[in-house]
């Protein structure tokens, strides 16, 4: 029983982590770019999301998915006008403009919604509890559970199963090769950051219940959006499931069992994890 | 040319016979403008410029100038600089904010040197204002605040078990200790204690574990803003509100973090020095004018009431002492002192130059379509606990 409380909860919280950093990680297996700024997305969805609701009475799910369209559009025009340039600039320019970033995008939301968190914007239909035989449970995390398998899967085909995806693979693992063969990997790029974009919108509106959404949003979870990229191996879809799912349950199972640990417990698990696996969990070809 | 020069002479002197007539007291603001912090700068400007629209901007025609500084962060020795700049550039006659205690005890020996009077709008840890003899707090200790809760709940509300979640650094600390004893000593049973590091994100495991001790009630001391805000409804929906759980809280139900929370929040118990629907005079001209000042979404908080009631000592000072008035002599003006705040009745402790007041016990409540704070039990005047249990700590 204890361990269903830990599985749930830790499943939960980690594909809200999926969510966000999925697109993370492609980019920056795919595209050798160290985009710091992928949190300002995730927070600038939850903050559409919010807007849509409580402005303009939008339901939740539509809310949802309207912040992913948006994210995603203005991910694309970004990659198109700031981060194409910085492709062949090296980490250190990276990191400086899209940290730089974070810092424009928690100006931005303090201005123009102060710096308390937003309001709560859940249905009531995921306020309740569900009966679980054993337990009663929370419906929204049940139902982040199911929309992150449902998302995971739909991914899977896409990246895994589907031409489109086979290409992409092509493109992380040998940029050089699958320009060679002709696949246009400009186009492939901006496509995968739309993506990128439009699910880390998608995972900050859902998982606003769990993260809150404020101005700091980008900075504070940064490291844990990084941290799921590194586990999982740079450019790797399935490692960035396992990667989520694992920070997710390990963490929750720490606080839980051994709270005295507080913070260090998941640091020295992610420390263990590359000793044993400096690449990832489940590293791209490229990567080994 | 000889007549022209005794002119400007005498326009010279009407100059400065009417500047000294007329002075400018520049009072020095430190706290966070920018930065997670931020809430804070906010609530103290806003207060401020609201207080001189009530009271004016001058004092018996001396100017009242304020001179704003950010902290930008948790950065105690920026804080330090800034008090240096405002003191010897600026020469500012008082010093004042201060939201975090690191920011407040690093400008302790500066403000002794200097003999700058030093209001306290916030910073609540019990210690400060023992290191320097020119502090005067206007704001609250933690333990002054946590103290009646306990009992209360034990006594009054017939809880006799609890647990307490508290943040994982010195404020922290300091609620948990004062919780369990009071909650002890009134009789009632710990049925345990986390500490939950400052950088979690998901509550829920620490939700469950002390709801997996079967505790009739769970006592929180998180910061307020994102991290209470993620507890308060993690406890909601886990449905421990639904089996009977009280929740007991402090300054993270303040009604500015109200909207933020949802309905699941309704219920909450909390003690603290200052409810924003309380009905003084005095605080519903706070409210009304913040709201004329700054739009219907306006609401006070404790800092806004920390630096409205430093801002009346500081002109009842110039007032008595005018606009020469020196260190010494505000410090001295300062202790014992008693008035009317948008809180309630308080005064400044002479030994401590902390503020004694009354506490309120308040549920969280929906009145006409909000969530506010309702007072249901008023106590004496609390001085702080630590000060008291700690008479020679330095």
């Amino acid at each position: 029983m204890l361990l269903f409380t830990i599985l749930l909860d830790g499943i939960a919280y980690g594909m809200v982590l999926f969510l966000i950093s999925v697109g993370l990680t492609v980019t920056m297996g795919l595209m050798r770019v160290v985009n710091l700024a992928h949190g300002s997305f995730a927070m600038l969805g939850g903050y559409l999301s919010s807007v849509m609701i409580r402005h303009y009475g939008v339901p939740f799910i539509w809310s949802t998915l309207g912040a992913a369209i948006v994210c995603g559009l203005i991910g694309g025009l970004a990659e198109l006008t700031i981060y194409r340039p910085l492709y062949r600039k090296g980490d250190l320019a990276q990191v400086l403009l899209t940290f730089g970033m974070i810092f424009v995008s928690i100006a931005a939301m303090t201005l123009l919604f102060g710096p308390t968190p937003v309001a709560e914007s859940m249905p009531k239909w995921l306020e309740g509890q569900i009966d679980l035989g054993f337990r009663t449970y929370p419906s929204y995390r049940l139902f982040l559970i199911g929309v992150g398998t449902l998302l995971a899967i739909v991914l899977y085909f896409i990246i895994e199963r589907s031409l489109f995806g086979a290409r992409l693979r092509a493109a992380v693992d040998d940029p050089g090769m699958a320009r060679a063969l002709g696949i246009n990997v400009n186009l492939l790029f901006t496509l995968t950051f739309i993506g990128g974009c439009a699910l880390a919108g998608f995972g900050g509106a859902i998982g606003a219940g769990i993260l809150p959404i404020e101005p700091f949003y980008a900075l504070k979870y940064l490291v844990l959006f990084l941290v799921v990229v590194v586990i999982g191996g740079l450019g790797s879809f399935r490692g960035s499931l396992a990667a989520a799912l694992s920070v997710g349950i390990l963490d929750t199972a720490g606080k839980y069992l051994v709270p005295q640990l507080g913070s260090f417990l998941l640091w020295f698990i992610v420390f263990g994890l590359l000793l044993w696996r400096p690449n990832g969990l489940l590293p791209p070809k490229s990567a080994t | 040319m000889r007549k022209m020069r005794a002119t400007l002479a005498a326009l010279a002197i009407s100059f400065s016979t009417s500047y000294a007539s007329a002075d400018v007291i520049k009072i020095g603001l430190i706290a966070n403008f920018s930065g997670p912090f931020a809430v804070w700068g906010q609530q103290f400007r806003q207060s401020m410029e609201a207080f001189q629209k009530v009271n004016g901007k001058s004092v018996d025609g001396h100017e009242i100038q304020f001179v704003f500084r950010d902290n930008g962060g948790a950065d105690p020795a920026k804080a330090r600089q800034l008090a240096e700049e405002l003191i010897l550039r600026e020469k500012i006659s008082f010093l004042t904010g201060f939201d975090l205690t690191p920011s407040a005890l690093a400008v302790a020996e500066l403000i002794t040197e200097a003999k700058m009077p030093t209001v306290i709008f916030n910073a609540a840890t019990s210690i400060i204002t023992r290191k320097s003899p020119y502090f005067v707090r206007t704001s609250q200790t933690v333990q002054q605040y946590i103290e009646p809760l306990p009992e209360w709940a034990v006594k009054e509300a017939g809880i006799k078990t609890s647990y307490t979640l508290v943040s994982d650094y010195a404020p922290g600390h300091d609620a948990e200790e004062i919780f369990i004893k009071k909650f002890e000593q009134a009789g009632g049973k710990m049925l345990g204690k986390d500490r939950i590091p400052l950088n979690v994100t998901d509550f829920a495991p620490y939700i469950e574990r002390a709801a997996a001790t079967g505790a009739e009630s769970i006592y929180i001391f998180i910061p307020a803003g994102a991290p209470s805000i993620s507890l308060v409804r993690e406890f909601a929906k886990r449905g421990l509100k639904a089996k009977g759980v009280k929740l007991l809280a402090g300054g993270e139900t303040q009604e500015v973090y109200l909207p933020s929370i949802g309905d699941d929040v309704i219920g909450t118990i909390s003690s603290l020095h200052y409810t924003e629907t309380n009905t003084n005079p005095q605080n519903i001209a706070l409210r009304k004018t913040l709201v004329e000042m700054f739009g219907p979404g306006a609401t006070p908080d404790i800092g806004t009431v920390g630096a409205w009631d430093g801002m009346r000592l500081i002109y009842d000072g110039i007032k008595q002492f005018g606009p020469k008035i020196t260190g010494d002599q505000f410090m001295g003006f300062v202790k014992g002192r008693k008035w009317d705040s948008p809180r309630g009745p308080v005064m400044i402790d002479p030994e401590e130059r902390d503020i004694i007041q009354q506490i309120y016990l308040r549920r969280v409540e929906k009145r006409d379509g909000k969530l506010v704070n309702i007072d249901f039990f008023t106590t004496g005047m609390v001085k702080d606990p630590w000060k008291i249990a700690n008479p020679n700590a330095k």
